[in-house]
């Protein structure tokens, strides 16, 4: 049968949960039943990858990290704080959410300006304001279009717009809301990139996704949800190592696995292309 | 294979008609700096099934809509050379002669469905053309049956998941009939399952109807199998034309954007390559014992 | 909000009243409509209110049509009393108005919450309106529910970037509506931008007259509640006119 735990939770010890879902259930004003008895802790520099099909809640849970939406049972703690008792700009600051669409939050007369609105909004000083938009313009390849509008700009560089705006102002725990679609090759490597890095400050960073090729090769801490709940939790190897796991929650398995379980390979399955190839001659 | 550099040279299948003809099609929108397409040279015969990726903004988009005619018809700009579909100069031919011949399916189904009810929705075409209401609801109903959405006929737009919604549009489009079926990034907003669901559906259309299917898509792992061509384009040129397994042999196809699928990567570093080349982990174990046998 | 957006949702209802043609339906609503327009006894527009509410009942929406009778009664009351400050000396014409207002009202209200926007354009179509008028009605009733949608998506993704809409002085709030309001229009935008390439994809506009799978034709209960109407019509007419009632 499906265990939800299958890997040791907090492996590096680290005392206090950063995330912490207990018995979350959350219905939509009309009625229909969204989440069901939600558990589970999410610890310092943890890669998280929510997956499971359209519908099966995967955006409604990642909303009550920062607080936009609150449980209708249950407790959600982001840092210790119950976030029903605080609003969804408050914990913002601390829970940055890149969401799919660019289209629905660009708005400002220039690019900069975009930038700075949230840092403004959280009330950081004018000279840290400068420094971090001048640092996010940089680091996003962004500094040509400082002054010209967000509108003008392509699709791909409103995406990295948006996700240069959400790392300006530098939150804790990073989420991403399906990052990958429609992105070129080019574009799905700067976002591994941008991960990693993340991650190298011991913070968090959440995927919500169902591109497992992608994720793969970043074996996160990897959640399955179908219809509401959280069905499996454990390493990426033993989740999507697992066909029959994975293709109860609608969801595919990774080229490599396939190919992995195909040429009879015990697990741990090759994470990228080069361990591959390394196993298949043997070395 | 046919490498085109700046569409230098033709790739002349043009034997008997070709369906599709474009010689040295340009095209700069209006009050744009850089035309997005350049000298596009392609011809596309019938029953083929052709990908065509490339970098976001490399012009794929574009050229779609010039064979559909929304270019230079709906939007203005600087237009030169010449695109025959189906014997018809697409810029001397009205839109709504081009849509009995070129279905276009968009990326976002929300914003193709207008009506109030899948039905209505689906033979809103064919009202358009003024038909008899007996031959719409015939069609309606024949095209229900192909693609398995008879239960919807009558739910509200709001009432259909994604992968619904992308059916129901690509109903409206197959129930003109074209000869051309266009879809643009048809999978980007769904989950793979559906996804490999709406792939194995347009298959089976192609199969029953015979038609011609050009598609615009990244995930190379569920479309690379079943298609007969696949043409990269970079910067508005036609840079690459072939078959799948001859254009992803290329050491450089991955810096015009292709997502080169895992399995495939893992292929070519293992020296295979053209028609020798896996495109999926059945394929390439198959072609790896077929080695170690000999 | 979301319920705001379901009532433009509708339900398609199957009570007697929904079966009937929609033109009738129209018919009935019109005749209620002018009748009310035309009486000026209190006690004849009080019965054609009670009438209308019985057809409510029948049609079973009286929730509703409740809901939307709380604001129409709130304008009466407002009518009613603007009227008779400004000619204190006639009560009864004073009334008359208010409770014809509610009258004219209710039946208009009945007609729109018993027909779908699909039956709406239907008779438009069979009024022969112009196709670009009722294409504009249908893209507006398919499409505010999904704006409404994406405004809720806007406030939630500026609400991620610290932007509170419950705080700070009216100005404040006002200013507030800039990072909501910008991408809408956007958004909005670039969906007809997308509306308009696809209805010129499948062929809008190569006919004059568009023709339609549906095609509305009356039924025997049709001509018979068409009768009564037309009776009941003339009847109204007379009473208003040659009746002298309070």
């Amino acid at each position: 049968m499906i265990s939800k735990d299958m890997f040791t939770v907090n492996p590096e010890g680290f005392s206090n949960p950063v995330v912490e879902f207990e018995r979350v259930d959350f219905s939509h004003s009309n009625g229909t039943i969204a989440l069901r008895d939600i558990n589970f802790q999410i610890y310092p520099s943890e890669l998280v990858a929510i997956l499971g099909t359209n519908g099966a809640g995967k955006s409604t849970l990642v909303r009550h990290i920062n607080g936009l939406l609150k449980p209708t049972h249950g407790k959600v703690r982001v840092f210790g704080e119950d976030t029903s008792s605080t609003t969804a700009a408050t914990l913002s600051k601390r829970v940055g959410i890149v969401f799919q669409n660019p289209n629905n939050q660009l708005f400002a007369q220039t690019v900069s300006k975009e930038i700075e609105f949230a840092l403004k909004n959280f009330g950081f000083g004018d000279d840290l304001v400068r420094e971090r938009v001048r640092w996010a313009l940089d680091s996003f390849s962004l500094s040509q279009y400082s002054e010209r509008s967000p509108m003008e700009l392509s699709g791909g560089e409103k995406k990295r717009l948006c996700i240069a705006l959400v790392l300006a102002w530098n939150p804790d725990i990073l989420i991403l809301d399906e990052p990958t679609v429609g992105q070129d090759s080019e574009q799905k490597e700067n976002l591994s990139l941008i991960i990693r890095q993340f991650l190298d400050q011991k913070k968090n960073v959440i995927l919500v996704t169902h591109d497992v090729e992608f994720i793969w090769p970043l074996q996160p801490r990897t959640m399955l949800m179908s219809g509401g709940s959280i069905i499996v939790d454990g390493s990426s190897q033993e989740v999507l190592g697992n066909p029959r796991v994975s293709q109860s929650a609608r969801i595919t398995v990774p080229q490599l696995v396939d190919f992995s379980i195909r040429s009879g390979w015990q697990m741990p399955f090759p994470v990228s292309t080069e361990e591959a190839n390394a196993r298949i001659h043997g070395t | 294979m046919e490498i085109i550099d700046h569409g230098s040279f033709g790739n002349d299948k043009t034997g008997p008609e070709s369906l599709i003809d474009i010689r040295n099609l340009t095209f700069k929108y209006f009050g744009s700096k850089d035309p997005v397409l350049e000298n596009v040279n392609l011809q596309i015969a019938q029953n083929e099934i052709v990908l065509i990726v490339g970098h976001s903004g490399s012009g794929k988009s574009t050229l779609l809509r010039a064979i559909n005619g929304l270019i230079p018809h709906q939007h203005n700009g600087d237009y030169s050379g010449d695109v025959m579909v189906d014997g018809l100069s697409i810029p001397r031919t009205k839109m709504s002669q081009i849509a009995l011949r070129v279905g276009y399916v968009f990326q976002n189904p929300e914003n193709q469905i207008f009506m109030f009810s899948v039905e209505r929705d689906i033979g809103f075409g064919l009202e358009n053309l003024g038909l008899p209401r007996e031959i719409i609801r015939q069609r309606v109903d024949w095209v229900m049956d192909i693609l398995n959405i008879r239960d919807l006929a009558l739910k509200a737009p709001h009432e259909l998941s994604d992968g619904q919604k992308q059916k129901v549009a690509i109903a409206g489009v197959l129930v003109m009939r074209p000869k051309i079926l266009i879809l643009d990034e048809p999978t980007s907003l769904l989950d793979p399952f559906t996804a490999s669901e709406l792939v194995q559906l347009v298959l089976k259309v192609r199969e029953e109807l015979g038609m011609t299917i050009l598609i615009v898509e990244h995930r190379l792992d569920l479309v690379a199998k079943i298609c007969d061509r696949m043409i990269v384009i970079d910067n508005g040129h036609l840079i690459l034309d072939g078959t799948p397994r001859e254009v992803l042999s290329r050491a450089d196809v991955q810096s015009f954007g292709v997502t080169v699928p895992a399995v495939v990567k893992l292929a070519k570093g293992l020296g295979l390559s053209g028609n020798d080349l896996p495109l999926d982990p059945e394929e390439l174990k198959a072609r790896l014992s077929f080695k170690a046998v000999q | 909000m979301q319920w705001i957006a379901s009532g433009f949702l509708f339900v398609r209802g199957n009570t007697p009243y929904h079966r009937l043609d929609p033109r009738v339906r129209l018919a009935v609503s019109l005749c209620i409509f002018t009748v009310s327009l035309l009486s000026q006894s209190i006690l004849f527009l009080s019965a054609l209110i009670v009438l209308t509410i019985s057809i409510v009942a029948v049609a079973k929406i009286i929730k509703r049509f409740a809901r939307s009778m709380i604001f129409t009664a709130a304008i009466s009351l407002i009518a009613f009393v603007l009227n008779f400050y400004y000619s204190p000396g006639s009560p009864h014409q004073a009334v008359v108005f208010g409770v014809r207002l509610f009258a004219v009202i209710s039946s208009t209200s009945l007609f729109f919450l018993t027909t779908t926007p699909d039956e709406l354009e239907q008779v438009m179509k069979w009024f022969r309106l112009p196709p670009d008028f009722i294409m504009i009605f249908v893209v507006a009733v398919r499409f505010v529910p999904v704006l409404m949608l994406d405004a809720l998506q806007i406030m939630d993704a500026q609400r991620a970037r610290g932007l509170e809409f419950d705080k700070g002085s009216f100005v404040k709030r006002l200013r507030n509506t800039i990072p909501v309001l910008v991408p809408l229009i956007a958004v909005a935008l670039n969906r007809s931008l997308d509306l308009a390439e696809a209805m010129d994809s499948r062929a809008y506009g190569a006919v004059r007259n568009p023709t339609s799978l549906y095609k509305l034709s009356f039924q025997k209960r049709d001509y018979v509640v068409s009768l009564i109407l037309g009776v009941g019509f003339a009847i109204g007419i007379y009473v208003t006119f040659f009746v002298p009632l309070i």
